[in-house]
């Protein structure tokens, strides 16, 4: 079944084409976060101003005109809410306009379910990161499946702190990619560390190390901050990992993309026996193609929804969307 | 050293003896995820955290282990005997009810367990002892405290659980509060659907 994936909800407005598992295509505009972070109203004008061209060379990259799409997904949340209004509109149009179902994706459930397929993963704990979202979750096993969540952030995502951290730091934010690159060779440096069984707290260290800025250097705050913080995730996914008896790791989300935390949770794996995947960082970032991806799945069971029941849900729990496996 | 008694996320458990008496040690493990420095301030810090919860739970006169010596990230603890309370539920309101009063003495003392539950509670004779401390906090406020409520709520069942917190409540001295926070906290969305022994 070809469908196009619509995503929406927060700084990228993606669209991606896929057929039968396989990506054919994912293109993006990204809304630039500069040093004022997000702005609803803006980003959901960058939005309208790139959503036609990014979904027409979506198609064209793929190979596909727009007569060709069986279904349509789209991101129904979590998001900031005029952000996912565009993604919603565009694809309501498409297919009214195309007369073909329509199914709204959990943005969460994108970014797990692309990474654990394409990693060939069965039954892993997930540890999703990223901006907005870092939380530790498994398929629930109960009835009809779902995600649980067994552990999250208390407050804030870690992506959001990394950003948060290196807008102070005078550091271009991106998932934590320039902190990353500024802690090769530092030093450590004590740092508070929040872990309560398999849930954990960002928003301490950061105002901890905003303010060892000016007391150490860049180099050795951006590396303790990344050991203490990544530290934390492991420390919650290795409890979860023994606590389900998984013995496998699928890590997703935008942060993601750091190469030092994939390399610390593959130790977690090999000293448990685990299996640790991940997605590809295009994957890893938002994308339309885990939209389309998931919502494949979801239209050839012959779920989908009528127009009415396709809202947006600024707070849409993972744990609340039903996954097909 | 001997043979493992149990492993956990944190810590691993044998046993040895010492001066001709059986005890456990509790050994934090080195990590190799975390960096040298950070690993072992972190496993010494909650060494000693745990080695104080346990020391002031006693002199409060809560049934726990004996605390018979502590190094750098070990504790050495004598061993009770008898059967946790997960496993030993279904016997009847009076182990439910002296858990009630565990946690009241702990509460009172400053101590939030931060793991409560009937894994953690081992009947030995007509006493029921708590065990491991290992993340209990001793700055606790009614958060902290209503926590490990929930935790015992979610595992119990209604007539135990009713059992329980009729103890806890005539014995905690700040019982009314905790169990405003608790309600509050149950009202929190997320915590809803979190239990853990349907995983």
């Amino acid at each position: 079944m070809l469908v196009l994936g619509i995503e929406s909800s927060a700084h990228t407005f993606g669209a991606g084409v896929v057929e039968a598992g396989k990506v054919l295509s994912n293109k993006k505009a990204m809304y630039e976060i500069g040093t004022s972070g997000m702005i609803p109203k803006k980003v959901a004008e960058h939005h309208i101003l790139n959503a036609n061209e990014v979904i027409a060379s979506a198609l064209s990259g793929a190979g596909v005109s727009v007569a060709d799409i069986e279904g349509i997904a789209y991101t129904k949340g979590p998001g900031i809410g005029s952000c996912l209004q565009i993604g919603q509109l565009a694809a309501k149009t498409l297919a009214k306009k195309l007369g073909i179902p329509i199914v709204p994706v959990n943005h969460g459930i994108g970014h797990i379910e692309i990474a654990r397929i394409m990693a060939n993963l069965a039954d892993p704990v997930a540890l999703y990161v990223s901006g907005g979202n870092s939380q530790i979750l498994k398929i629930d096993a109960h009835g009809k499946a779902h995600y649980r969540v067994l552990g999250e952030t208390f407050d804030i995502g870690i992506g959001n702190m990394l950003d948060n951290f290196a807008r102070a730091a005078g550091l271009n934010p991106a998932w934590g990619s320039s902190v990353e690159r500024q802690a090769q060779g530092g030093s450590y440096i004590s740092m508070p560390y929040t872990v309560k069984g398999m849930d954990f707290s960002f928003t301490g260290i950061l105002t901890h190390a905003q303010r060892q800025l000016k007391l150490h250097t860049k180099r050795d705050v951006c590396f303790s901050l990344q050991e203490t913080s990544f530290s934390m995730l492991c420390e919650a996914t290795e409890r979860a990992l023994l606590l389900t008896r998984s013995d496998e790791i699928c890590v997703c989300g935008g942060v993601a993309q750091n190469s030092r935390l994939k390399e610390m949770l593959a130790i977690v794996a090999k000293d448990h026996g685990a299996r640790i995947g991940y997605a590809a960082n295009e994957f890893n970032a938002d994308n339309g193609a885990m939209i389309a991806f998931v919502g494949e799945r979801m239209l050839s069971r012959g779920i989908k929804a009528s127009l009415s029941k396709c809202t947006i849900e600024q707070r849409y729990r993972i744990d609340s969307a039903e996954v097909v496996r | 050293m001997k043979p493992i008694v149990s492993e956990g996320a944190e810590a691993r458990i044998y046993r040895t003896e010492l001066y001709g008496r059986r005890i456990l040690v509790k050994r934090r493990e080195p990590k190799r995820y975390r960096i040298k420095e950070l690993d072992s301030s972190i496993r010494e810090y909650r060494t000693r955290r745990e080695a104080t919860a346990l020391a002031r739970a006693r002199s409060s006169g809560a049934s726990v282990p004996r605390l018979v010596g502590v190094g750098r990230y070990d504790l050495y603890i004598e061993e009770i005997k008898g059967k946790t309370l997960s496993s030993a539920l279904g016997i009847g309101s009076g182990a439910t009810r002296e858990a009630g009063v565990q946690l009241a003495i702990l509460h009172n003392a400053g101590i939030a367990h931060g793991d409560f539950t009937p894994a953690n509670l081992i009947l030995s004779g007509k006493r029921v002892y708590v065990i491991d401390f290992g993340l209990s906090s001793l700055t606790t406020g009614s958060e902290e405290r209503a926590l490990d409520l929930l935790l015992m709520k979610r595992q119990l069942s209604r007539a135990e659980y009713s059992s329980f917190i009729r103890a806890y409540r005539s014995n905690a001295a700040e019982g009314n509060e905790t169990l405003a926070r608790l309600r509050e906290v149950e009202e929190r969305g997320r915590y809803q659907k979190r239990t853990l022994s349907n995983i």
